[in-house]
């Protein structure tokens, strides 16, 4: 039996009296796009910050190709490979938008010892060449308008060369041009390759996001979370006609 | 050519530069030691107000009990100089190893605490350990202190050069530390960041616990290097090394002169030390002091709230809006890449009509 890319089993979270997250199991393979989709408050930021060890789980475990990584640093996380976009943008505000990046090509991970050029400066220009915004390398981040900052956001986590991109609304607040553009940015992400210096391992993502008419168009699966249970986990075309999907989004007795 | 390119035409570059010949030509303009002393503790003071700055300003974790690191330096050289006998250029060192080591242990509640409450904390520390100065006053002279240390070199002037230039390298090494713009030491990028938002840097792969101890700890190192010349130079360890003013006095220099600048703490103490010790000199002066020492924070944080260099340099330099290289304020055209810095009131009237 194969070991899936990253199984999470049972994860619980409980803020108090508050269950937000309730016996979830999923496994991610390693070419896949899953979309994470449910009501507000169903608990998919707090999926995401989870696997990412930024809460620590109530219980249930986390792992990542056949290690437990469950209660891990943040930046050890990071560093095996798993990256992650917040929803709401927290960029350093008062540094350059190139050293934003820069700072994600200094981990363990992505620093490369005795290269002949200096290429930490090079290899983030590379990564907001790809996300589009290169022209605003040198303006600090607290310039940037919200689309930009999101897609700084997303600059960030594929500088550090996840295997698995975990984005929590990569879509939020951006118009639909940009949406189109960084939907496609994500398609080519996750073919792989070489972009200028910046390596893509060609990333399985777990996208979290409301914009459903794009998100349908990229995944290859869904998940379906309602009350921080698991309702459906299925291919797009048959979520969509879920009984139970149609029941948390818009109630009983929905067509 | 590097010279020419990289520090002439560049202000304030060229103002530190000029500081820095002034130093180390000041012995030749007087011979006066009162104030020969004075600028000797000034530049004591000003390498114990960079290592404020590094932990604070640059790396964002507020340290209100810095006199700790100062004291344990001054006490540890004092103590293996009495008690050891050694040579000061072995104690001063050890001496800013314990203070470093301290720096560690202060460090270890900053992976949990933030802000304010971290300030608490470290306010705490030179609290204790002048208790257990007290406490132990066989050993480490109680109230007196520790007294008739050796002295750093026979005469003044000698003294004097060994406390500059040990100074100028330590702020020196500070500055390329904390420097963010550096190709080579990335720690001042990523203490930047930590400062910025830590969990965005954890989100990146950064290891912000490492980050934060290595600031402690080198900030620790170089108070207690100006801890322990301090004590060699006034030849006494005593508790006033680890007061609560001392610990406060840093923080009011550091942010007269301009927090997260290494610049600013140095400009900050060389303006407001020998301030505060002229004016002792006058009638009334002891009284009248640190009224006026207030009076001058108050209205400098009201018209200069970033800190008087921060105020001066933006005066006298520009920043390129096209490539971001520092500019003087007087030239039309960057000097890099040949923008426009400004136009004049003409080119903007005409700029209008096309």
């Amino acid at each position: 039996m194969t070991v899936p890319f990253l199984q999470v089993e049972n994860l619980t979270k409980d803020f108090g009296g508050l269950r937000a997250v309730e016996d979830v199991s999923f496994t991610i393979d390693r070419n896949e796009v899953v979309g994470l989709i449910g009501p507000n408050g169903a608990g998919k930021t707090t999926l995401i910050r989870l696997l990412m060890n930024i809460l620590k789980p109530t219980a249930g475990k986390v792992i990542l190709k056949g290690e437990d990584i469950t209660g891990q640093k943040t930046a050890k996380i990071v560093n095996k490979g798993m990256a992650s976009t917040f929803q709401v943008v927290k960029p350093f505000r008062h540094l350059p938008v190139a050293a934003n990046v820069m700072v994600a090509c200094l981990s363990p991970k992505t620093k490369r010892k005795g290269e002949w050029v200096k290429t930490v400066e090079l290899r983030a220009l590379d990564a907001l060449e790809f996300c589009g915004i290169a022209d605003l390398a040198l303006e600090p981040a607290s310039v940037l308008s919200h689309g930009d900052l999101k897609r700084l956001e997303l600059a960030r986590a594929i500088a550090t060369e996840p295997e698995l991109l975990l984005l929590d609304e990569p879509f939020g607040g951006l118009s639909p041009a940009e949406t189109t553009l960084v939907a496609g940015s994500l398609r080519r992400l996750h073919k792989g390759g070489r972009f200028g210096r910046l390596h893509s391992e060609g990333p399985a993502m777990l996208i979290v996001e409301h914009k459903l008419s794009e998100l349908m168009k990229i995944v290859d699966r869904v998940i379906v979370i309602n009350f921080g249970k698991v309702i459906a986990i299925d291919v797009p075309g048959n979520v969509v006609k879920n009984k139970d999907v149609i029941e948390a989004y818009i109630g009983k007795g929905g067509k | 050519m590097w010279f020419r390119k990289s520090v002439l035409v560049i202000p304030g570059r060229v103002i530190a530069l000029m500081f820095g010949i002034t130093l180390l030509l000041f012995p030749l303009l007087t011979a006066d030691e009162a104030t020969l002393r004075i600028v000797t503790f000034a530049a004591i003071f000003s390498l114990y107000a960079v290592s404020w700055d590094t932990l604070t300003g640059y790396t964002g974790q507020l340290s209100l009990g810095h006199a700790l690191f100062f004291g344990v330096a001054a006490y540890a050289s004092a103590l293996l100089d009495l008690h050891l006998e050694l040579s000061v250029w072995l104690t001063i060192p050890i001496g800013s190893c314990v203070g470093a080591f301290i720096g560690l242990i202060v460090g270890l509640p900053a992976l949990r605490l933030r802000g304010i409450y971290l300030g608490l904390v470290t306010l705490a520390f030179p609290i204790i350990l002048s208790g257990i100065i007290f406490y132990f006053s066989d050993f480490t002279g109680g109230e007196a202190g520790l007294y008739g240390l050796s002295r750093l070199a026979e005469d003044k002037i000698t003294a004097y050069y060994i406390v500059i230039a040990i100074v100028m390298c330590s702020i020196f090494i500070m500055f390329k530390f904390t420097d963010a713009k550096s190709r080579i030491l990335r720690t001042g990028l990523l203490l930047r960041a930590i400062r910025e938002d830590e969990m965005t840097a954890r989100a990146s792969g950064i290891d912000t616990i490492k980050y934060k101890l290595l600031a402690f700890a080198m900030s620790g190192f170089f108070a207690g290097i100006a801890g322990g010349l301090y004590a060699h130079y006034i030849r006494v360890a005593g508790p006033s090394t680890l007061e609560l003013t001392f610990s406060i006095q840093v923080v009011l220099w550091a942010i007269f002169g301009g927090m997260g600048t290494i610049y600013g703490p140095v400009a900050g103490v060389f303006i407001l030390y020998p301030l505060t010790e002229i004016i002792r000199f006058y009638p009334y002066g002891e009284e009248v002091r640190f009224i006026l020492l207030s009076l001058i924070l108050i209205l400098s944080l009201l018209f200069m709230p970033e800190g008087i260099t921060v105020w001066v340099r933006d005066k006298i330099e520009q920043e390129c809006t096209r490539c971001k290289v520092i500019n003087a304020a007087t030239r039309r055209t960057c000097r890099a890449c040949r923008a426009p810095m400004y136009l004049t009131k003409e080119e903007n009237a005409n700029q209008g009509k096309e």
